[in-house]
Parts: structure tokens; C-alpha cells; sequence
């Protein structure tokens, strides 16, 4: 548990004297808004909007958290730091839920401003649901950031990294889009969410967390 | 100083694909004492260290560190490492960079520890700048420090004086003879043949992942070292 508080704390502070990350995906995510907002072909607040916004809201979302999810561990090349993770005597598994949970909360910061991208830019109608899309954005992305913090400690050393991660993230994160999109989706239209979404999203996040905290013990043997 | 070997090392093989980097090299290191692995680049003395670290896994072959039984799960605990490069995070001030490795390893005062290896490594005035504005010799000082956090009896260190000025090479030469009269095991790889030869009690030079000489008792017998050198790296 010291360790999982540790790595916790360590890429909070890292990322708050150097905003190397959030900035970064930040940034990112708001480009994605503003080219959606010139390439769609129907008015911001509009009925046919609506159906399309929970669909280009998880594309923004994923497209940042490659983004830091690729630095996360590239950061912990530049001095062999990474290597200083792998010699602690500790479960690595509670190295993955460090990196996991620092992951998601950066993420969670980039996606709140997106958020308030896409109703500047959308008019879309978050503020009313804004407790509940916040408790489906939560859940969808801690599966994302749960099996993208395994699979960028595995492409960190990679001679392509940057085109790894979403190669081998993309595929496997069909699970959570279906869950996430479905059920932001359905909160957007009725206000409400069915459980089956939700379902879907624990288990796979359940599902994730698990494989990946047993899988990170051989991801940083060399 | 006792007999008994702090690391020993069975037929060690580590293969990267095609490439052999390490090719069963048999070794033993009495606790207590110092080796200087010495050997041109590409010779697999990174590798070496690497496995006796449990940084990576022998392709074939076995390592027993401290006692302690690597073919099932390595002593990570008991080994400190320093590599090529200082391991610091440079946004994170010194001290910081310190309590952090304790709380990796699990040490009961994170604080107290990192205030008492600041001292005994002259760097208490600068215990909160960024490591990122260390010069080379005070963060390798610091990486020392780090690699020492949680008390190891056997200390690993790759190239450690590397970029290093003559007098910070000097303080460091120090510091293993430090480690060494503290009664840990130290296993040091190096192009460094004079302070190699200052601070070891035995030596090997690899060549091509294979031991081609070894040489005990220090002093250390600088000719035939320096001639077994010239030959590993194919210079007469």
C-alpha cells in the first residue's frame, strides 16, 4: 500500500511542477473539439447532434488519454527511473496501481475541461446530468486507464511506442467504449442510465484491474 | 570480511534474440569484498549487473544474491543499484528524490533516512533543490544515496564514473572504499583499470559475454589486469 501511495504521489508532484502531461492531453482534446466542431456538417444544440455528441465526447477522451498514457511511462525512461520502479522489492502490482491511479486522475482533470469544451462548442447538454455523465466518465475511464497503464509499460521499450500503445490499447478497449458510450448515451436522451451499460463497464473494469495489476508483475522484467 | 560468497552466479546465459550478450558465466563473490567487472563495450557487463540486479531474467543459468534464492523470486530487497544513469526524477527536489526510494523499499522513517544519507554524502545544504539542477558528480552523489536508502548488503554499480571529474571520481572512489569497510558486497563495472584497481579485491574482464580472465588480492596485479584488458578489447 506504501508503494501504490508513493508512485501515487510521485507523478502528482512530477506533473504539478512540470504540467508536461495534462497540458499536453489538454491541448490535444480541445483541437479534437474544435476540428469536430468545424467538420461536422449539423448545427451545435441541435437534434441530430445530439446523438452523435456521446460517440465524439469517448473519441476525445481516448484520443487524450493515448496521449498521456504514451508520456506516463516515456517520463520514466529519461533518467532509468523505470528501472529503479522495477528493482523496489514490492508487488509490482501495486507499481501498476500507483501509475493506474495517477493516470486517472490526470485524465479525470483533461476530461472535465473537455467537457466544458464540448458545451461551448456544442451546446451540449451536460450541466443538467453533470453528477451522473461524471460517475459514467469515472467508470469508463478507469478500465481505459487500468489496461492503457499495462500496455504502455509494455510499449514504453518498444522501438515504436507512440504507434504501439494504440495498436495493442484500441482493440481491447471495445468493451468499455460500448459500456461508456452507450450509457452517456442514454443519460443525454432520458436523464437515466439502464443497468446494463454500467455492468458492462464494471466488469470490464473489474476484469482489467485484476489482469492487469497480476500481468505488471512481468512487464518490467528487461 | 566472511567467506562466504554474498552472490553466486551458475552458467549465466542471457540471450537477446539471436544476439548472446552473456554466455554461461560462472561467478562468486566472497561478502564483503569488492569485483571490478572490467571489458570493452558490447562485453555484457551491463547484462551482467542487470541479472545479478533482477532487472532481467537469465535465459539460462541461476543467481543466488545474499543468501537470498533468484530462481524463484529474486532478493530485490538486498541489492542496491546504480546504472548508467542517476535513476532521479529531476522534478522531485533531493530529499524528496530519497524519501521516495525509502517508501519503494519499504523503509520505517522515509525521512529520517534521506536526512541521514544527505549528510553522510555532503549534499545536506542542498537537500531541497531539484535534482535537475545537480551538477553530474553531486547527482551521482545523490544516486549513490539512493541506491544505499534501504540498507543493502550488496551494491551494484554500472559505470559509475562515467562523466565524472577527476575529483568527484576521486570522492567516489571514496565512497566504495566506504562501502566496502561497512562490510558490503560491492560489484562494480567499469573501463576505469587505475580505479578499478584502487578500490577491488578481484577482478574479471568479459569478453564477448565470457570471462577471459580473473584476478585476486589486492593490490590487484595491474599488469597482467591491464594486458588481460587490452586483449578483451583487441589492442596488444
Amino acid at each position: 500500500m506504501s508503494v501504490f501511495l508513493a508512485i501515487l504521489w510521485k507523478d502528482l508532484v512530477t506533473e504539478w511542477r512540470s504540467r508536461d502531461r495534462v497540458v499536453a492531453m489538454g491541448l490535444f482534446a480541445l483541437l479534437v473539439v474544435v476540428v469536430l466542431h468545424f467538420a461536422l456538417p449539423v448545427a451545435p444544440g441541435g437534434r441530430e447532434l445530439e446523438a452523435f455528441l456521446p460517440g465524439l465526447l469517448w473519441v476525445a477522451y481516448v484520443f487524450a488519454a493515448l496521449l498521456g498514457l504514451n508520456r506516463a511511462f516515456a517520463l520514466e525512461l529519461e533518467n532509468e527511473t523505470l528501472s529503479a520502479l522495477a528493482l523496489a522489492p514490492a508487488d509490482r502490482g501495486w507499481i501498476f496501481l500507483g501509475k493506474a491511479a495517477a493516470n486517472w486522475i490526470l485524465l479525470g482533470l483533461v476530461q472535465a475541461a473537455t467537457a466544458v469544451a464540448f458545451v461551448l462548442a456544442f451546446q451540449a447538454p451536460f450541466g443538467a446530468v453533470a453528477a451522473p455523465l461524471a460517475g459514467i466518465v469515472a467508470l469508463g475511464s478507469l478500465g481505459l486507464c487500468a489496461v492503457g497503464t499495462l500496455f504502455g509499460a509494455i510499449s514504453v521499450r518498444t522501438r515504436y511506442r507512440e504507434v504501439m500503445l494504440p495498436l495493442l490499447l484500441l482493440p481491447l478497449l471495445v468493451p468499455v467504449l460500448l459500456g461508456a458510450v452507450r450509457a452517456t448515451a442514454e443519460l443525454l436522451q432520458t436523464g437515466r442510465v439502464s443497468f446494463a451499460p454500467l455492468q458492462l463497464l464494471i466488469v470490464t473494469d473489474v476484469v482489467f484491474l485484476i489482469a492487469s495489476f497480476l500481468g505488471f508483475e512481468y512487464v518490467l522484467d528487461e | 570480511m566472511s567467506d562466504a560468497p554474498a552472490i553466486v552466479a551458475r552458467g549465466l546465459t542471457k540471450q537477446f534474440g539471436p544476439v548472446v550478450a552473456l554466455a554461461g558465466v560462472d561467478l562468486e563473490v566472497p561478502a564483503g569484498t569488492v569485483l571490478a567487472v572490467l571489458g570493452p563495450n558490447g562485453a555484457g557487463k551491463t547484462t551482467l549487473l542487470r541479472l545479478l540486479a533482477g532487472l532481467a531474467r537469465p535465459s539460462a543459468g541461476s543467481v543466488r544474491v545474499d543468501g537470498g534464492d533468484a530462481d524463484r523470486r529474486h532478493p530485490r530487497g538486498r541489492v542496491g543499484f546504480i546504472g548508467h544513469h542517476t535513476m532521479l526524477y529531476p522534478a522531485l527536489t533531493a530529499r524528496e528524490n530519497l524519501v521516495f526510494a525509502a517508501r519503494l523499499y519499504g523503509v520505517a522513517d522515509p525521512g529520517g533516512r534521506a536526512e541521514q544519507l544527505l549528510t553522510r554524502n555532503g549534499l545536506a545544504a542542498y537537500a531541497d533543490w531539484p535534482a535537475g539542477s545537480f551538477s553530474r558528480g553531486m547527482a551521482q552523489r545523490l544516486a549513490i544515496a539512493r541506491g544505499l536508502v534501504h540498507d543493502p548488503a550488496v551494491m551494484l554499480l554500472d559505470e559509475p564514473f562515467t562523466g565524472l571529474d577527476a575529483p568527484a571520481a576521486e570522492r567516489l572512489v571514496a565512497s566504495l572504499r566506504e562501502l566496502r569497510e561497512e562490510g558490503r558486497t560491492c560489484v562494480l563495472a567499469t573501463h576505469d583499470l587505475a580505479r578499478a584497481g584502487a578500490v577491488a579485491d578481484r577482478a574479471l574482464v568479459l569478453s564477448r559475454g565470457r570471462v577471459t580472465h580473473e584476478a585476486r588480492g589486492a593490490p590487484l596485479a595491474a599488469e597482467s589486469l591491464e594486458r588481460a584488458y587490452r586483449a578483451a578489447v583487441g589492442v596488444t
